[in-house]
């Protein structure tokens, strides 16, 4: 094609040493188009698709056995116990919204911050962020006891003439994850549709011309249109920005305003945050490591943006480093009996064991990324990354479980334990994290396509591709 | 096709700089009922292309819209509704509503943005008659279009096929109305 021909002589090789390149050289609208509508419309699925999805399918299949054995029998399966009463359920919600997080800061923030690399890995970090909500959303509603009657939270006319407390952050926590869940729904539709509209000008049968055609609303890139759509995003990213802040800051007030020695402290909201994006850019490294690979995405999600995922997981990383020093801290300088022992047992109490993890896993190896060599190797970055989830997990174990264990009265102390329905909910809610990520890399475009091709060299009539 | 009315001159470019030429020439021309059709937003034609966007506006009074309603649920409930007494502390502890209400705010406010889109858009609208142009799955991927509607009140139809020829398209199609 001769338009191919001239964008590809305008495609000039990267100036060494300028690190500018985001995308590979060689690549054109053309190119960006049928590489990543193919993945979605080729009837060539790649192998490694099948056997991940049977894996995760049958882990959502335990998963459903645990729902059904904790709906039908109580919550008693599960070995939370007054006083600790929240263990996994709680630690599994707070893990999983933040990872979500990391997908909103790449959507949201660093487009506001015109970072214009994140072109490439915003869209299924997006998605990342919606199903890692959609796991999260659950866990409080399995731990309430009596999940048939999760609705009751809210606010509407009801013959019991109860109505919520406005005053608890639990409810606080409803209000900002729903909303947290939608925004991202339909900042993630919204961008979606120029490329849902690329699907649909190439697809192959009447089937996925009809799902595609509907889906992209009828979109046809009038400039309009486009204008709209700009001016919508950068709103949606505006509102984004704050609202992402504030819902980990009100899922750490769940935390901060119970007066639990070990909770009870003003920099849980920055704590919780910078432990949020830390995890969520390990969980965007642990998606974008495979899919490139396996889909050859290698022109389009690079080294760079490896390597600047890592860069951000340094520095959100040592942010928390910082909290969990200031956190004895507090409780020392606070001169508290009662803040001064749950720092004493979580160093050398019953949950020893995963305080030193925590530091191990968050603190201790993420240090490694401050090596080039580290940061530019994906192996190593995927398993910093899976070290730094793990931690993490255990980050929120350790906070909800050695405070809850031993509160003020040493006759109510209490020895926790997980059971296995415990591990099976978590391992199963990571299944069915895979199978939705799965399905949406099969049939919905995983790289935001036109945002990519406002980053060719072509792009823009004056030449150059500055924005 | 006979009976039907056309719906105006697209011509098809092959890259952005002969497709703003031609618009920004459309434009100084005097026809404002056009339009550009590309793969992705090309800056340069918000300038050209008219238009109004009164989306901020939307969204700042949804936002508020959001603030409002979070602020009255939540005292109604406290204060008049169902009024809990704990500790003796006052009924509208209006600080306690702020969370609610940043977040209803947003939640107004990202709506308005989403659905404001479409509205102003007019999605769902899954036929068009640009549609009927043959490449015009080209405006996906790497085609540029501009299409000179009939009902511009300066319309005439030799001198728009003119102009459009002389920024070297690559075709120039006539596209019926419905």
């Amino acid at each position: 094609m001769r338009i191919d021909e001239k964008q590809r002589t305008a495609a000039r090789p990267p100036e060494a040493g300028s690190g500018v390149t985001i995308v590979g050289p060689g690549s054109t609208f053309h190119s960006v188009t049928e590489q990543i509508t193919s993945i979605v419309i080729s009837p060539d699925v790649p192998p490694f698709w099948f056997w991940s999805f049977a894996v995760a399918l049958t882990v959502v299949l335990a998963f459903l056995v645990g729902v059904v054995a904790l709906i039908s029998t109580g919550v008693g399966i599960f070995g939370n116990n007054i006083p600790v009463a929240w263990a996994f359920p709680i630690t599994n919600f707070v893990w999983w919204i933040g990872i979500g997080h990391a997908g909103t800061l790449i959507s949201a923030i660093l487009l506001l911050l015109n970072q214009t690399w994140r072109n490439s890995i915003n869209r299924f970090a997006e998605a990342m962020t919606l199903f890692a909500v959609a796991c999260a959303g659950l866990f409080p509603v399995f731990h309430l006891g009596r999940p048939w009657v999760a609705f009751w939270i809210l606010p509407y006319p009801n013959t019991m003439t109860v109505q919520s407390q406005f005053r608890s952050p639990l409810v606080w926590d409803v209000f900002a994850v729903s909303t947290y869940a939608t925004v991202s729904l339909l900042f993630w539709y919204l961008g979606m549709i120029p490329d849902l509209a690329s699907v649909r000008d190439r697809a192959t049968t009447k089937l996925e011309y009809t799902v595609y055609g509907i889906l992209a609303l009828g979109w046809r890139g009038a400039s309009r249109h486009w204008r709209w759509h700009k001016t919508a995003s950068k709103l949606l990213a505006g509102l984004a920005t704050p609202l992402v802040l504030s819902v980990h800051t009100v899922v750490s007030f769940d935390f901060t305003i119970a007066i639990l020695p070990g909770w009870h402290s003003t920099i849980f909201p920055p704590y919780f945050v910078s432990g949020a994006i830390f995890s969520g850019f390990a969980m965007v490294l642990v998606l974008a490591i495979p899919l490139r690979k396996v889909y050859h995405l290698e022109n389009l999600v690079t080294i760079r943006h490896l390597e600047n995922c890592g860069k951000l997981m340094l520095a959100t990383g040592l942010v928390l480093a910082y909290t969990y020093a200031f956190e004895p801290f507090t409780s020392w300088y606070s001169n508290d009996t009662f803040e001064m022992a749950i720092v004493h047992n979580r160093a050398v109490g019953p949950f020893a064991w995963s305080y030193w993890a925590v530091l191990t896993c968050n603190v201790a190896i993420p240090q490694l990324l401050w090596w080039k060599r580290n940061r530019t190797t994906p192996v190593i970055l995927f398993l910093i990354s899976i070290d730094v989830l793990v931690g993490m997990w255990l980050e929120r174990y350790m906070l909800i479980v050695s405070s809850l264990n031993r509160d003020f009265l040493p006759s109510s102390w209490f020895l926790y334990s997980a059971t296995t329905w415990d591990n099976i909910i978590l391992y199963g809610s990571m299944g069915l994290f895979t199978v939705l990520f799965l399905l949406f890399i099969r049939f919905f475009p995983m790289i935001s396509m036109y945002e990519i091709r406002e980053l060719l060299p072509f792009s823009s009539p004056g030449g150059g591709s500055e924005k | 096709m006979d009976g039907s009315r056309t719906y105006g001159l697209v011509a098809e470019f092959d890259d952005p700089e002969h497709l703003v030429d031609a618009a920004r020439a459309v434009r100084e021309c005097g026809y404002t009922r056009f339009e550009a059709y590309t793969p992705y937003p090309i800056r340069e034609l918000d300038e050209i292309v008219p238009m109004t966007d009164r989306l901020p506006l939307v969204v700042l009074l949804s936002g508020a819209c959001g603030t409002i309603t979070a602020f009255l649920l939540q005292w109604w409930i406290a204060a008049i509704h169902y009024p809990l007494n704990i500790g003796g502390k006052p009924l509208n502890s209006w600080p306690m509503w702020v969370p609610i209400m940043f977040e209803l705010t947003v939640l107004f406010a990202a709506s308005a943005a989403f659905f404001g889109v479409l509205f102003f858009a007019g999605f769902p609208w899954l036929y068009h008659p640009v549609f009927r142009v043959p490449t015009f799955e080209r405006t996906s991927d790497d085609g540029f279009f501009l299409c000179v509607e009939t009902r511009d009140p300066v319309y005439h139809e030799a001198d728009v096929t003119r102009l459009l020829y002389s920024f070297e398209p690559l075709s120039v199609w006539e596209v019926d109305d419905e």
